[in-house]
């Protein structure tokens, strides 16, 4: 048993048939790894030295087993990396949880109008429901509005994101010429590239203002929101759905060519369909993108909690999920953060979910068309 | 598509006749129109605009149209861009026409531009109309379908409904409600099932041509008469915000012409298969355009309003500017040499583009050289507004280049070591070419020795310090052997220059003869040289021998006897029809302007590693303090001063951030993708890292900082720290690099695996030597574009390094390292400490309301932009480039 164990491990650091010498060396530079993690751990002020030793020793390791020394190394990143993944997700919800036990289901209460519970969706008949939805002084807190505020400027923002997004991979991929190709490839990327900062800097000094003259707000809206967002959240439609529309062979097209088509007629008939999983994994993508954009929701919005009167109110402005945190975490007392560590784990939650998803899809649409399935 | 496949849209290009041309004009009107609702709704022209105004800016318009379709004809006539299609020249012609037809129009009609749009609207509907009925009753040939198709017919149908329903509603006397049901949806579907029908039941030619004309022409007439004039108002009650005129119009507009133009691009192509191709694709080229526009509308918007105060009070001297012009001047000269193609009748235009980007840099050089011989400064005043005391206050500046001659060495160090390596790079080998001579093979062997030794030295003047005990040890023996190495490598580069001068033969014959001389000359006196100034550095030591400093004035002197060298050889290559001869010596050129780039540089950084202030030949030098001032890059804010102050602090935080979380990611991250891709067994585990991987890839950013501000601060000292963000970012950046890195090992052909295993090479040296090489390009591009994306990240910052905006003085990192004796032993406050950084900085103007400067933060924002777009660029033109090099090789 014990040795089987040993066995694999020393397979799995090793590879097959070390040398005695490699052996020596890999388990020295092992162990002072592991003396290093530890010290992180138990005595932090000697870290840094042990750490030196390690260097010192995988160096020598390095000029005479190379090749085993090599394997080590990146078998330590590899499990660095796994760890550095699982500590963020874990340490997350253990975050959270002091606030889920604290204010459980509470932490949706359906905020009360002067006409009763606000209408959202029956589900007052579910959730609790309040006077005041948000005071962290009164120690009362409910996401409702900020998941209904990211629900809305998400909303907005795939109206505008998802038709343009694929409009514009048809373009790339299908009708543009390959110069062409060249020159707007890299100009979407760009278009990804601009920080949100800046973005947001624009709407709060520009859109907001321009929202006031032509559409007599008072200034933030999630109508400027989710158009923000939108145009960020463009590029990542593109790209996606473009990969997707490209990785459909060309014999499906050239055989549609066969028959007569025009090229608008086997576009619309042979790629489109055929990329359709892979056009949707890039939707869910791109609203994942929208949900978790912080920065500009931020600067546009403000830093207000409040309900949405009426529901679908477009001009309205509240704190979304993303820009809670940021606005807040600053500020805030210990239960405040508790809470938003709970927006930040339904936010996690969320979102890697629809990354997972994506990618399901993504996979099962490449093995469709290698024609495996 | 693969080849081959025929476009038909350049087979059909070659007739066309009037009812083309007319649709043509027709697509160009919706285009324009498009345009101005563009414009009108970004509030460049007023909506009530009429007479001379409205003339003014039709004027505007169609000088731009006109410049641009000019060019393009040019360009195309000269057959640098030939352009063939008649649908696109008949377009071109179609914009002209239409816009002298609107500035016509504006100067005869009295109406505003409101009433005028709305007017083209109904024109561009009686146009469809008119082009349905010509083509259903025979006037013009084409060929429709027999009907538009149920998807034309729901999409109509939906806005047929909401225009029905609207018109019902405000309608002014009719009842609300007629048994229970309300009338404006009665309206709705009224109208909805119409347009349905209208749609689909007649022939494709009317069915595609009439409903949108119906919808264009209600819109336009909505606005002709008024009814939804300029000062229009509507407020719903429950809403916080309302609709005007001023904003509905450009909407009714730019969705009016965006109908027409598919319409019109259907008639246009004859309707059919053909004519709904044409309509798609015409949709889907506007959309993209639509993207670019934005792009480019979002970066010059941004530029425009930061550029002010990014160059406030900018003023360089006109000979750094020149040192900053040197590599660009070599890269035109380059281009401007590289074959100009085939013998063509049109390679006259193209030889011209390839001289263009020479004489645009070369009149630039002319002008600054001008500028020192004339002595007059050169100067573009301008003005910009700041926030002083919460009121704006109109700044006076300007862009200055002056006739100062002083060069900072930081500037000659970028600029020396960019041309170093990429005459390094063209120069090929000299190895066994010319005499072996016997003398110069302990020369060889000896340099690199000499070398080792006096890098040993510095290295024991690091540990003991330039002075143990109060004996200045460093000074003296510096003294001593740098003006015995600056004699020595005077001797190596004289060596050469004399051998080229004397003997027999021919120039050429004495050049290929004594190349090794040459070769061993030059490389050994720019390492030796650099050794020396390393020896400088560490010893703390500067020799003077009387007025003359040997270090610097040798390296002055070897790059001029480097630039005869060059010159020599390239005229010896002149004279020599030898191709073997030729290509050495062709060699030997761009081996001495190496060799004279590596010297200039050595001078620069002679004057980094001593506390010498500069290096002065009459009235040129390179000094510390060059005569470059930037104040917005290169100060820290002014507290409480007139004077606005820069950015410098939050530039050097974004800098060690970004140098930080690669430093941790990017070893870790291909080290796991090496591991993940070529030892680990495929499957289980591996899909389920990518998965997870990919997954924290997408996570919100905010996420990433709630992590770092709830686990990483209270472990590094309780405080907002540089450390902290860096490794929160490095935890972002971290999935990007295993992914795009995983994504490049993957595509290396296993073929290369196999052979490198046939020659009986084991699984490490492949991965070295094989894979990782060939996966290399992949992966720098890819953490490229990744650092960019880190270098902007603002949403994590906030939360682990808070928002600093008026921060005045730089984080010092490499000066705060220091070594105690208790653990840890070596300790950085730097790093521990919160420093500003450019994204936080905007945030926190942001976040101060009526205190915090706009300019600045337009400023910031600019700068910010400026850094992450460079790292953009560079990606993507390293990609291109090793593309193009792994095609074509």
């Amino acid at each position: 048993m014990l040795s089987s164990v040993t066995a694999e491990v020393q397979d799995a650091i090793l590879g097959e048939d070390p040398s005695e010498g490699a052996l020596r060396t890999v388990g020295l530079s092992v162990l002072s790894l592991v003396a290093s993690l530890l010290c992180i751990f138990l005595a932090p002020g000697f870290a840094l030295p042990v750490l030196a030793a390690f260097v010192v020793v995988t160096a020598f390791g390095w000029r005479t087993h190379q090749a085993e020394i090599a394997r080590l190394l990146t078998l330590v990143a590899t499990i660095l990396t796994v760890l550095t993944v699982t500590l963020i997700t874990v340490y997350l919800f253990f975050s959270a949880f002091p606030a889920f036990t604290a204010h459980g289901i509470d932490l949706l209460t359906i905020p009360i109008l002067e006409s009763g519970p606000q209408w959202f969706f029956w589900l007052d008949f579910v959730l609790p429901t309040g006077e005041t939805i948000w005071n962290p002084r009164a120690g009362v807190y409910s996401l409702i509005p900020l998941i209904w505020a990211t629900v809305i400027v998400t909303t907005i923002a795939g109206l505008i994101a998802a038709p343009l997004g694929v409009l514009g991979a048809l373009f790339i991929a299908e009708v543009a010429s390959d110069r062409l190709r060249e020159a707007i490839k890299p100009g979407v990327e760009i278009l990804a590239g601009i920080p949100s900062i800046v973005y947001g800097f624009i709407g709060f000094k520009v859109l907001n203002g321009f929202i006031q003259k032509s559409f007599l707000d008072d200034g933030a809206s999630f109508l400027i929101a989710g158009l923000v967002v939108g145009i960020m959240a463009l590029p990542t439609v593109v790209s996606v759905s473009e990969d997707a529309l490209s990785s459909v062979p060309d014999a499906m097209r050239d055989g549609s060519a066969a028959m007569g088509a025009t090229s608008w007629q086997s576009m619309k008939s042979i790629s489109v369909p055929a990329a359709s999983s892979g056009i949707s994994a890039a939707i869910i993508l791109g609203l994942g993108r929208a949900i978790g954009e912080t920065m500009a929701v931020a600067a546009i919005l403000g830093a207000v909690v409040q309900p949405t009167v009426p529901l679908f109110d477009m001009f309205d402005a509240s704190s979304t999920l993303t820009s809670a945190i940021a606005h807040n975490y600053g500020s805030a007392t210990e239960s405040t953060l508790d809470v938003l560590f709970v927006a930040g784990v339904m936010l996690f939650v969320i979102v890697a979910g629809m990354s997972v998803i994506s990618q399901y899809v993504e996979r099962r649409i490449n093995r469709k068309l290698q024609g495996q399935q | 598509m693969s080849e081959g496949y025929a476009h038909e849209n350049e087979l059909v290009s070659a007739e066309s006749n009037l009812y083309d041309r007319a649709m043509d004009v027709g697509i160009a009107l919706s285009i324009t129109t498009f345009v101005v609702g563009m414009i009108t709704f970004a509030d460049g022209v007023s909506l009530a605009a009429t007479g001379m105004e409205l003339v003014t800016f039709f004027g505007i318009l169609l000088g731009v149209v006109a410049g641009g379709v000019g060019i393009v004809a040019v360009f195309s006539y000269t057959n640098v861009v030939p352009i063939t299609s008649q649908r696109v020249r008949g377009v071109a012609l179609g914009l002209l026409v239409s816009l002298v037809g609107l500035a016509v129009a504006a100067a005869a009609l009295p109406v505003s531009l409101a009433t005028m749009l709305g007017l083209v609207m109904i024109v561009e509907a009686g146009l469809l109309v008119a082009a349905g009925a010509g083509s259903r009753f025979g006037f013009v040939e084409t060929d429709p379908s027999m009907s538009a198709g149920l998807l034309a017919g729901i999409v109509f149908g939906l806005l047929g409904a909401a225009i029905g329903a609207v018109i019902v509603a405000s309608f002014p006397g009719v009842p609300g409600v007629i048994a229970g049901v309300p009338l404006w949806a009665l309206g709705g579907l009224l109208f909805g099932v119409g347009f349905v029908v209208l749609t689909v039941s007649p022939r494709e030619d009317i069915g595609s041509t009439v409903p949108p004309a119906l919808i264009i022409g209600i819109l336009g007439a909505t606005i002709a008469t008024a009814v939804i004039g300029v000062g229009w108002q509507w407020t719903p009650e429950n809403l916080s915000g309302g609709f005007t005129g001023g904003s509905v119009i450009p909407v009714f507009v730019l969705f009016g012409s965006l109908l027409s133009s598919w319409s019109a691009a259907k008639c246009r192509a004859d309707f059919g298969a053909r004519g709904r191709q044409y309509g798609a694709f015409f949709v889907i080229n506007l959309n993209a355009f639509l993207m670019v526009a934005i792009m480019a509308a979002i970066v010059v918007f941004v530029a425009v309003k930061g550029i002010g105060w990014a160059f406030h009070d900018f003023s360089i001297g006109a000979l750094s500017l020149l040192v900053v012009l040197a590599p660009l001047l070599v890269l035109t000269v380059q281009r401007a040499r590289a074959p100009a193609g085939t013998d063509e009748w049109h390679s006259a235009a193209r030889q011209f583009f390839r001289v263009l980007p020479l004489a645009a840099v070369g009149s630039f050089a002319a002008m600054l050289l001008g500028i020192i011989v004339t002595g007059t400064p050169f100067e573009i005043p301008y003005q910009y507004a700041i926030l002083v005391d919460r009121s704006t206050v109109m700044l006076d500046t300007a862009f200055r280049v002056t006739p100062s001659l002083a060069v900072g060495n930081l500037l000659v160090i970028v600029s020396g070591t960019l041309l170093f390596t990429y005459f390094l790079r063209r120069y090929g080998s000299l190895r066994d070419v010319g005499i072996e001579y016997e003398r110069l093979s302990p020369v060889r062997q000896a340099v690199p020795a000499v070398i080792g030794l006096l890098v040993l030295l510095s290295l024991v003047f690091v540990g003991i310090g330039p002075a143990p005990g109060g004996i200045p040890i460093g000074p003296t023996v510096g003294l001593g052997l740098a003006t015995l190495g600056a004699i020595v490598v005077a001797a190596l580069v004289l060596a050469p220059l004399g051998a080229l001068l004397t003997g027999e033969g021919s120039l050429a014959e004495r050049a290929h003869e004594n190349a090794q001389l040459l070769n061993v000359g030059l490389f050994s006196g720019v390492a030796l040289l650099f050794a020396v100034i390393v020896l400088e550095w560490t010893a703390v030591s500067n020799p003077q021998l009387g007025p003359l400093a040997p270090v610097p004035t040798v390296a002055l002197l070897a790059a001029l006897v480097s630039i005869c060298l060059a010159a020599f050889a390239a005229r010896a290559r002149r004279s020599t029809d030898d191709t073997l001869r030729h290509r050495v010596l062709g060699e030997e050129v761009t081996l001495a302007l190496t060799a004279a780039a590596g010297f200039v540089t050595l001078i620069g950084l002679h004057v980094a590693a001593t506390s010498e202030t500069a290096f002065a030949v009459g009235p040129v030098e390179v000094a510390i303090h060059g005569s470059l001032s930037w104040p917005t890059v290169l100060q820290g804010a002014i507290p409480l001063g007139q004077a606005p102050g820069g950015i410098y602090p939050a530039i050097v935080g974004t800098i060690w951030i970004v140098i930080g979380a690669s430093l941790f990611a990017v070893p870790l991250g291909l080290g796991a993708a090496v591991f993940l891709t070529e030892y680990a067994e495929q499957g289980r585990f591996t899909e389920v890292v990518e998965t997870a991987t990919n997954a924290l890839w997408s996570t919100p950013s905010i996420v990433f900082g709630l992590f770092g501000a709830a686990f990483l601060i209270p472990r590094l000292g309780n405080s907002l720290s540089l450390l902290a963000a860096q490794l929160t970012l490095a935890f972002m950046l971290l999935p990007l690099v295993v992914i795009t890195s995983r994504e490049a090992i993957k595509s290396v052909p296993d073929e290369y695996r196999d052979a490198s295993a046939a020659l009986g090479v084991d699984r490490w040296t492949t991965i070295r030597s094989v894979v990782i090489p060939a996966a290399m390009p992949g992966v720098v591009t890819g953490v490229i574009l990744g650092v960019g994306r880190i270098a902007g990240e603002t949403a994590p910052l906030i939360l682990v390094l808070g928002s600093e905006i008026n921060a005045t003085n730089a984080i010092d990192v490499l000066g705060g390292f220091a070594f105690t004796t208790s653990p840890p032993f070596i300790t950085n406050e730097a790093l521990l400490n919160s420093s500003a950084a450019l994204p936080t900085q905007v945030w926190g103007i942001i976040t101060a309301g009526v205190s915090g400067s706009t300019s600045k933060g337009w400023a910031t924002a600019f700068m910010l932009l400026v850094v992450v777009l460079s790292f953009y660029a560079v990606g993507i033109i390293a990609r291109t480039y090793f593309r193009r090099k792994i095609n074509y090789e």
